[in-house]
């Protein structure tokens, strides 16, 4: 069992039953997702009881119960980013990868995420691709953006 | 010693024990008040809203559940005003189109008044009372299930839908479920949708109410004409 | 580094960094706030950064990064001073000539300044650009001149004077009978007055106190939290000292949203030099006043704006309400009386007690005193972050500041305040924008986001838009919030497809009431605002969606149809290589045909289309 990366969290953290968003947050960023067995021994040691760490595992959206893919896609749904056209896109981009919101592309290469506002109103519609933010979106751009680092991951693979 | 307040309920005074809630008082004097996620003895939610009350305090008045309302020296509650009333029934016909089939929940949307259902039905076999996750939680101590998610997506659920080995498998979370009491024999299909009449409360029968009460328990203080002819 | 013990020292201070910046002949501001920095401007600093070494400037020119401008839409921003050149839409090649022509012969490089969207004209100064001129600016103003990881800049802009002021000269009676003089009302959205909630507070019982400072900003098209919590740390964790002095807690929290990374780590950056200061921690100032903050990142619920439910998330649980029956001011946190109030707030507090409470209250109206940070987006010319004092009219606000519609199409509504507001017409453009007016015409100020809309918007897709945001966000604990919405929804789902009727219509109104009437929390309480409103002033939409199954505006996607002008067509192809569906059909040189079946409505063919031959009816 990998209890050692928790330990080293729980070290920074503390132990106390209220630092448990805290806690998952670090979980999340380490291991990408919310591992079952990590959650069962998040309960043990803060004492909290295991369905409110199932509960606060579920409730807020920073969290995922299940491995994200290689790509992040975040989608800002804000209201500014809608009226200028953010659902169409949306609905193109899980269409071309035949996911709904939240999932993971069968390969594992894309997880499209919706946000409900990155406070980048004024570049909307705005999307982030791992971490970086293309602005002012269109569903023909993002469809080509999608497209570059498919091939791009398809390289990488060939290669090694 | 238990310290005691009077409030007013209706109009009529009141006197209870400090630390009950609005709607133990008003129960406990015959003052019907529907409701549904409340239990006795077990914490409050206040997640039906059947038993919303308004309080009047400085000439203003505001809506709350009587459920999660401590009582209060000279408190006045109007519990049935026409906006109340209205409100209640149209909460009511929103629980019985989530879940039709549920004995209980078409009784007490006969005793709101629901005498049509406008939504589609929805079939669903929980309201999310939460009577079974406090029961749990409170009596013994298991907190073996609770809600997860939020929004349309909320439902209870067992820890990573697994059972867990501290549940003592008491069977109470059925017991208290309102979609258990007396549950319709069978579930409604697709283009089927009415009350099949098999269980005494169908809707067509609302004026009827006093042949087609069940005595439920959850039943207990609403708005029925048994209530009144007691 | 020596702790600040007396005024004397803090002014010390403060005149040391003055004299330190007017060593340099110029000072370059750069806009690094989580706009400018989408738009590229780390680049921009470093390449910057490089320039000067290379030209050996680095003694003479000193580069200030700082949080939000505000005039987001127009960067990367830099600022010159002293003459407080604008430069908009900076790029890293236009560095080198920055530094050559304007650092060192105070040349202006014209393309770079910006054009005035009504005129046409190039203007040169910061002040001459009619987005800054007509505002107000008070928090914001302090942006551009501090970098929010040097409390230095801080303090030269009089930063923690008033805390020295509150700690030496004033009793916390004082001090909460001075912000109850100055009429500031909580900037989160409720508007409740501060002075009092923290009356309410000092005199509750319960032992410690907290006071938490909500920067949980969850509206959509909204971002003025963030930009001052990034932009001036330090304007917040002073207005939560002097808070905490006066209702006499001892800790504090900041919760902020996970979404702002850039936020929480100028936060975590001031308090610890505040703390290298002594300006917080132990014996804060010499005196036996002690008060420490600590920052906790929300997970992602838009709930948890809610008071009770960011108490709850604070404790480690889920963000849920609870009936506000007793209030947080008397059992909050941990069941202990804390006091709540937003960044806004928190940050316009020191420049009360510096300026004074009737300094305050002369800006405003009778009853919302002071100004408004708005965030100011949609189909607007100026889209940004605007200071405001209360009272301006919307039509000020749009036209003036915003520079009217980007599009040429005629602004139709505003929506103000949030999922929780409701839309505007234009009819009411004349209202001045407090908080009484605003809710009496059926909207309400909010946290401040106004989000502009002109023809090209569908009423009724946007009060879909706001009750699936709603729902979604809804913890979906009471009936009326779960339930309801979601009815709600499935009502006006139907009338966007051409499935609507008049009865649904009055159940929809029927269900909106209950609702507002019967919900837990103020979610649930305010969430039918955006359906009543565009009831109430955009009927004839409804109508059209209802009875002439038409969306006038062209949204909805299954009461519109594209195709192709034959007229206008040329037959080069592009849609036909563009469209993802297979939709379009015909020959290269000849018209081209869309298969209404096969049409998903993407809209990506009208985008490529280069002669405006896509039309949707």
């Amino acid at each position: 069992m990998h209890t050692e990366k928790l330990d080293n969290i729980l070290e920074t953290t503390g132990k106390s039953s209220s630092e448990l968003i805290e806690v998952l947050q670090e979980v999340q960023k380490t291991y990408n997702y919310l591992p079952e067995d990590i959650l069962r021994n998040v309960s043990e040691k803060l004492e909290v009881p295991l369905i409110e760490v199932f509960r606060v595992a579920n409730f807020y959206k920073a969290f995922t119960l299940k491995p994200r893919g290689e790509h992040i896609l975040t989608v800002c749904m804000g209201t500014a980013c809608h009226v200028r056209g953010a659902p169409k896109f949306l609905d193109e981009v899980l269409g071309q990868l035949g996911i709904k919101p939240g999932e993971t592309t069968e390969d594992g290469e894309f997880t499209v995420e919706t946000v409900n506002c990155l406070g980048a109103c004024a570049l909307g519609p705005v999307v982030v691709l791992d971490g970086k933010y293309y602005d002012h979106m269109t569903a023909g751009k993002l469809r080509v953006l999608i497209q570059k680092y498919r091939n791009k991951s398809c390289k990488e693979s060939k290669k090694q | 010693m238990n310290e005691y307040v009077t409030l007013t309920i209706n109009g009529s005074k009141v006197k209870t024990p400090q630390g009950t809630s609005v709607l133990d008082a008003a129960l406990s004097y015959g003052i019907c008040i529907p409701h549904l996620c409340h239990m006795p003895g077990i914490s409050p939610i206040g997640a039906c809203r059947l038993c919303i009350v308004e309080v009047v305090k400085n000439g203003k008045s505001k809506v709350t559940t009587s459920c999660t309302l401590e009582v209060e020296e000279g408190m006045v509650i109007l519990a049935h005003t026409e906006r109340i009333l209205k409100a209640r029934k149209n909460i009511a016909e929103m629980l019985v189109a989530e879940a039709p089939n549920s004995r209980a929940i078409q009784d007490i949307a006969l005793r709101c008044g629901v005498k049509e259902v406008r939504y589609p039905f929805r079939n669903k076999d929980c309201v999310l009372c939460g009577r079974c996750v406090r029961i749990c939680a409170e009596t013994w101590q298991s907190k073996s299930l609770g809600f997860v998610g939020r929004g349309s997506e909320r439902h209870v659920a067992l820890p990573f839908d697994k059972r867990p080995e501290f549940c003592k498998q008491c069977n109470d979370c059925i017991n208290v479920c309102p979609m258990t009491i007396t549950p319709c024999p069978g579930p409604m299909k697709k283009g089927e949708e009415f009350f099949c009449g098999l269980c005494e409360s169908q809707l067509s029968m609302a004026e009827n109410i006093v042949d087609t009460c069940v005595d439920c328990r959850l039943g207990e203080g609403f708005n029925c004409l048994r209530a009144k002819n007691k | 580094m020596n702790t600040i013990t007396s005024m004397k020292s803090l002014k010390e201070l403060s005149e040391r960094t003055k004299k330190d910046n007017q060593k340099y002949s110029k000072i370059v501001t750069l806009c690094a706030g989580t706009g400018c920095q989408a738009s590229g401007c780390s680049s921009i600093i470093t390449s910057l950064h490089e320039e000067l070494k290379h030209k050996g400037l680095t003694e003479k020119i000193k580069i200030r990064t700082t949080g939000c401008h505000g005039f987001c839409e127009q960067g990367p921003l830099m600022v010159i001073e002293p003459e407080n050149i604008f430069y908009s839409f900076v790029k890293p090649k236009d560095i080198p000539e920055i530094v050559s022509e304007t650092l060192s012969k105070d040349k202006i490089i014209e393309r770079l300044l910006y054009t005035d969207a009504t005129s046409g004209k190039k203007i040169t100064y910061e002040r001459d650009i009619s987005f800054y001129k007509s505002q107000n600016r008070t928090v914001l103003e302090q942006n551009k001149l501090i970098d929010p990881c040097n409390i230095n800049d801080y303090i030269a802009q009089g930063g923690y004077s008033a805390l020295v002021k509150v700690l030496t000269k004033m009793s916390p009676e004082e001090i909460i009978q001075e912000i109850k003089e100055s009429g500031l009302r909580g900037r989160g959205g409720g508007g409740f007055p501060t002075g009092k909630k923290w009356e309410y507070c000092r005199n509750a019982e319960g032992s410690p106190k907290y006071v938490i400072c909500n920067a949980d900003e969850g509206d959509p098209g909204a971002y003025m939290d963030r930009s001052v919590l990034e932009g001036n740390p330090h304007a917040v964790i002073e207005g939560m000292l002097i808070g905490a002095f006066a209702i006499g807690a001892k800790h504090g929290y900041i919760y902020v949203r996970n979404e702002y990374p850039l936020a929480v780590k100028h936060s975590k950056i001031a308090i610890q030099q505040a703390e290298e200061l002594g300006l917080l921690g132990k014996n804060i100032f010499g005196t036996n006043f002690s008060f420490d903050i600590k920052i906790v990142r929300g997970g992602g619920a838009f709930i948890c704006g809610e008071s009770t439910a960011l108490m709850a998330s604070l404790e480690g649980k889920v963000g849920e309400p609870r009936p506000k029956d007793i209030h947080t001011t008397d059992k909050g946190f941990n069941d202990l009386p804390s006091n709540l109030n937003n960044v806004e707030t928190w940050a316009n507090v020191p420049f009360i007690i510096k300026n004074g409470a009737s300094w305050f209250a002369s800006k405003g109206t009778a009853k919302s005193k002071g100004t408004k940070i708005f965030a100011l987006t949609g189909q607007i010319k100026n889209t940004g972050l605007i200071e405001v004092p209360m009272g301006t009219s919307l039509r000020k606000i749009i036209y003036d500041i915003g520079g009217g519609s980007a599009t040429g199409k005629r602004i139709k509504a505003v929506q103000t305040g949030g999922p929780s507001g409701g839309c505007l017409p234009e009819e009411l453009f004349d209202l001045p924008v407090d908080f009484e007016a605003l809710a009496e015409a059926g909207s309400m100020v909010g946290s401040g986001g106004m989000v502009v809309m002109d023809e090209s918007t569908c009423m009724v897709d946007v009060a879909k838009y706001f009750l699936k945001f709603l729902l979604d966000e809804s913890c979906g604990k009471c009936v009326p919030c779960r339930v309801g919405l979601s009815r709600m929804l499935e009502i006006i789902d139907d009338i966007t497809k051409g499935k609507g009727t008049e009865e649904k219509m009055e159940l929809l109104k029927e269900t909106a009431e209950t609702v507002s009437i019967a919900s837990l929390c103020a979610l649930g309480k305010t969430a039918p605002n955006p359906i009543l409103s565009t009831i109430k002033y955009f009927q004839s939409e409804y109508e059209a969606h209802i009875k002439d199954k038409r969306c006038p505006a062209g949204v909805c996607r299954e009461l519109i149809h594209y195709s192709i002008d034959e007229d206008k067509c040329t037959g080069c192809g592009s849609c036909l290589k563009a469209c993802p569906h297979g939709a379009i059909s015909g020959e290269k040189k000849k018209s081209y045909r869309i298969d209404d079946d096969q049409c998903e409505k993407c809209g990506i063919c009208k985008e490529v289309c280069k002669f405006n031959a896509i039309t949707i009816s």
